[in-house]
């Protein structure tokens, strides 16, 4: 758990972080979203205290950081940088036992443990063991710096724009790939990007900087379906659609859906109610706009049309504060 | 005339020498490297954290890094004597400059997403420094270890010039006797061992790092190990301590000499003419090899021991001319010959004491004298041809190649340069040959001696007798290098062996011979 209260941060007298407050919960991923400047990694940074800062308290795992020594504090924490932060000088194997062996594990566990994490993250041990980091791909080194995160196993994970040195294609995989790793499982993470995709891809909970404040803490449809301010309607603008489709998902539009006749188009292929709006539009496209979609209680069957006439209602409710969905 | 030896003979000859002074030029540079080292990384490390230090410290080590490497050996002798202490402190302040530089560098230079990363993950700054910065910084580091080791190799050549041994035994002593075989003797091991070091820490920098982690640390021993070479030779020695000039340990009328009519066995340090005679004044050397008329046997009241068996020839000094400048410009004779027979070895003595301990300059100590003798005139200004004079670099050639300059501008239409400070005998000659220079004082006994190289036959029959050495010189010079000898301006500037008063009473030792005895008699108690 990550708790931040009234924290600021003035390098020379100029704000850099202005009265950051939020909660991370175990289990879940909050997104520190901004432009650069914002303050987003001067405050992910205050975390494992390699920026001190200038009032506020900051509380990981129930505890003050400031009392506990820098040290030990970081090697409870995983941290994954913009471009790996790999050592040059170690090997895969070796990187990945920095804080094992900071912490003074035997060696018999780290091995194991580096064997186990290498497996995981696809870097075969016999193949990539003894390897240095120059000679892997983009992938893989991202992967390796994950890895090295993850190797004492911390309850606790601060990701400094992880992908931001991948190429899209890649990084659209490695995303997937992170998102699947058993590793992550109740674990308190906090990721600063400045990737709207990805930060409603990934997050449980998103939070907007600009100009050194949180502008808006919330699940993503909250941000996009309430915004809090200006700054935060306008910051999706020209994304918008997509994000809504991505967010949200049938069982989030049902209410709104207008009734068609049940059985003259039934589809073979029954989709799930929790899939995105989005990748049902993309279903429709390959069966010429109707869909079966099963909502547990019901198999309810529709079109295209449909779903964004009901997406539309969603919105207009939204927007007068009254969903079935509570934020 | 005997045969020409070849390098690979005297290399032979003098394998024993040479393998000593290679041993000592290694160690000189080791010693002064390994310091360095451990001075200049944890400085370089400390100005990494300490950046208000960076600019101070790195600035004056590169104040140090401009001195002339002979001022800075030069400036170390009053505060700590001669011999290997102050040769290793002037090639370790040489030494710091590259190695504190490239630290601070290589360090700077670890790629700062690295460094953010190691101290993400929990590593103290202690921790940080040895598994992160130092083993990245290597290559960078290794790169000014390597800049400073061939800076030493070449700069521990000039210790010879303060007692400290080394290459530059043979190389200085082979400049002044000009004698080629032993420059190269000198000058092609001090090549060589700065091509095996360079090329064996290039090696080391380009390693695979793996590998380099455990060489570099066998660097340290390796450089200790090197080090230690210094503390090998010199283990002998006798009660009195002489030392020489370069030039003077190779001179039939030298060491050698001593060695072969008196059997003179005395433990010697090769050392710089410049700083001899006060390091004989401050009891660091007993016995030196002077020149009879240098103000410095005043300055530091010095005494001269008696010459009883003649192996030191006579060194009458007398202008030596191109034969074509004299027949270019008769007039330029008379002038010149006005100063025949007016300086007498105690005038002499009298005017390199003025301007070698007085600090007086030459051209003022030239006037001086010219004008009590009233030989002195106002230049004339002529525009008829210029006459270039040069002159070694010792007083006396100072003094009178400016007495010269102001008999020709003031006698003739000529003008007169000086080119001074022209190094030994052998630079000296070679520029009046090249015709570089028209003429410069010279010395009866280096004429038939040096340059002449006669034979030993010849110069046993001739060395007793002044006038007979003068004669033979002159018709010699003027066969075959076309040069002519002017007739000797008085002096005597012989080489002669000299100790400090005080002591020299207190032995009872007035000449050679005597010296001789007291070191076999009571040097070997």
């Amino acid at each position: 758990m990550i708790k931040l209260e009234h924290v600021h941060k003035t390098f020379a007298n100029k704000p850099a972080v202005t009265d950051v407050s939020f909660e991370v919960l175990p289990g879940t991923l909050l997104v520190l979203l901004g432009t650069s400047g914002s303050g987003k990694t001067t405050t992910l940074r205050m975390i494992n205290r390699l920026i001190e800062p200038s009032s506020g308290q900051i509380t990981v795992n129930g505890k003050l950081i400031q009392d506990q020594s820098a040290e030990n504090l970081r090697r409870g924490i995983g941290y994954v940088l913009q471009n790996n932060g790999l050592f040059p000088h170690y090997t895969v194997a070796e990187n990945i036992a920095v804080v094992p062996k900071l912490l003074q594990w035997d060696e018999a566990r780290i091995r194991e443990r580096t064997v186990t994490l290498m497996e995981k993250l696809h870097l075969p041990p016999a193949e990539y063991s003894d390897v240095y980091p120059a000679q892997l791909s983009g992938g893989q080194q991202q992967r390796l710096g994950r890895a090295r995160a993850l190797a004492a196993d911390p309850p606790v994970l601060l990701k400094d724009e992880p992908f931001g040195a991948l190429d899209p294609v890649t990084r659209a995989s490695v995303r997937k790939e992170f998102m699947a790793l058993d590793e992550l499982e109740n674990k308190t993470i906090i990721m600063v990007t400045h990737d709207v995709q990805e930060a409603f891809e990934m997050g449980t909970r998103i939070g907007l900087m600009d100009e050194g404040r949180l502008q808006q803490t919330g699940a993503p449809e909250e941000l996009l379906f309430a915004p809090a301010n200006d700054f935060v309607a306008n910051f999706f603008r020209d994304q918008r659609l997509s994000l809504e489709l991505k967010t949200l998902t049938l069982n989030d539009i049902k209410p709104y859906l207008p009734p068609i006749a049940a059985s003259d188009n039934y589809q073979p292929h029954v989709l799930p109610g929790t899939t995105s709006c989005w990748d049902a539009l993309e279903q429709a496209m390959h069966t010429e706009g109707a869909l079966s979609v099963d909502f547990r209680t019901e198999v309810f069957t529709m079109d295209s049309r449909s779903l964004m006439t009901a997406l539309q209602v969603y919105k207009q409710t939204a927007a007068n504060g009254s969903t079935t969905k509570s934020f | 005339m005997e045969a020409q030896q070849s390098l690979f003979d005297f290399i032979q000859q003098q394998s024993g020498k040479l393998l000593e002074q290679t041993l000592q030029h290694i160690g000189l540079t080791f010693i002064s490297l390994l310091i360095a080292v451990l001075i200049g990384v944890p400085l370089g490390i400390l100005i990494t954290r300490k950046k208000a230090l960076a600019a101070p410290i790195l600035g004056l080590a590169g104040i140090l890094q401009t001195i002339p490497s002979i001022a800075l050996l030069g400036f170390m002798i009053p505060l700590l004597g001669i011999g290997a202490q102050p040769a290793i402190v002037a090639l370790f302040l040489y030494a710091l400059l590259p190695i504190i530089r490239n630290t601070y560098t290589g360090i700077k230079e670890v790629d700062p997403t690295v460094t953010d990363a190691a101290i993400g993950m929990g590593m103290s700054r202690r921790q940080l420094l040895y598994k992160i910065q130092l083993p990245l910084a290597m290559p960078v580091m290794l790169a000014g270890i390597r800049t400073a080791t061939v800076i030493n190799v070449g700069v521990a050549t000039l210790a010879a010039y303060i007692a400290a041994g080394g290459l530059g035994e043979f190389i200085f002593g082979g400049i002044a006797l000009n004698n080629t075989n032993m420059i190269l003797a000198g000058a092609i091991p001090a090549a060589l061992l700065a091509i095996l070091f360079d090329g064996l820490l290039s090696l080391l920098q380009r390693m695979q790092l793996r590998k380099a982690r455990k060489a570099v640390y066998a660097l340290p021993v390796a450089i200790i190990l090197l080090s230690s070479f210094y503390l090998l030779p010199s283990a002998y020695g006798t009660k009195l301590v002489a030392g020489f000039t370069p030039e003077f340990m190779g001179r039939k009328d030298g060491n050698l000499g001593l060695k072969k009519v008196y059997g003179l066995n005395i433990r010697t340090v090769v050392i710089s003419d410049m700083i001899m005679y006060k390091a004989a004044y401050e009891k660091e050397l007993d016995v030196i090899s002077g020149s009879s008329t240098d103000g410095r046997v005043k300055a530091f009241d010095l005494v001269v021991l008696e010459d009883d068996k003649h192996i030191f020839p006579p060194y009458y000094a007398a202008p030596i001319v191109r034969n074509a400048t004299l027949e270019k410009y008769p007039e330029l004779t008379p002038a010149l010959n006005k100063l025949s027979g007016t300086i007498n070895d105690s005038i002499m003595t009298e005017l390199n004491y003025r301007v070698d301990y007085l600090k007086q300059d030459p051209a003022r100590v030239a006037k001086d004298f010219l004008v009590a003798k009233k030989l002195w005139l106002p230049a004339r200004n002529g525009t008829k041809g210029t006459i270039r004079i040069g002159s070694k670099i010792f007083g006396d050639g100072y003094i009178l190649a400016n007495m010269y300059k102001m008999l020709i501008d003031g006698y003739t239409d000529l003008q007169a340069v000086t080119k001074t400070g022209l190094g030994g005998t052998k630079i000296c000659f070679d520029a009046l040959l090249n015709s570089q220079i028209d003429m410069y004082p010279e010395y009866s006994g280096t004429g038939l001696l040096v340059i002449l190289a006669a034979g030993q036959q010849t110069v046993d029959s001739l060395i007793a007798d002044r006038q007979k050495v003068y004669d033979y010189v002159s018709n010699a010079f003027m066969q075959r290098y076309q040069v002519r000898w002017l007739p000797p301006i008085g002096f005597n500037n012989t080489y002669a062996l000299m100790m400090r008063r005080q002591q020299a009473a207190a032995l009872h030792i007035k000449s050679i011979s005597e010296l001789k005895e007291y070191l076999t008699v009571k040097g070997k108690e």
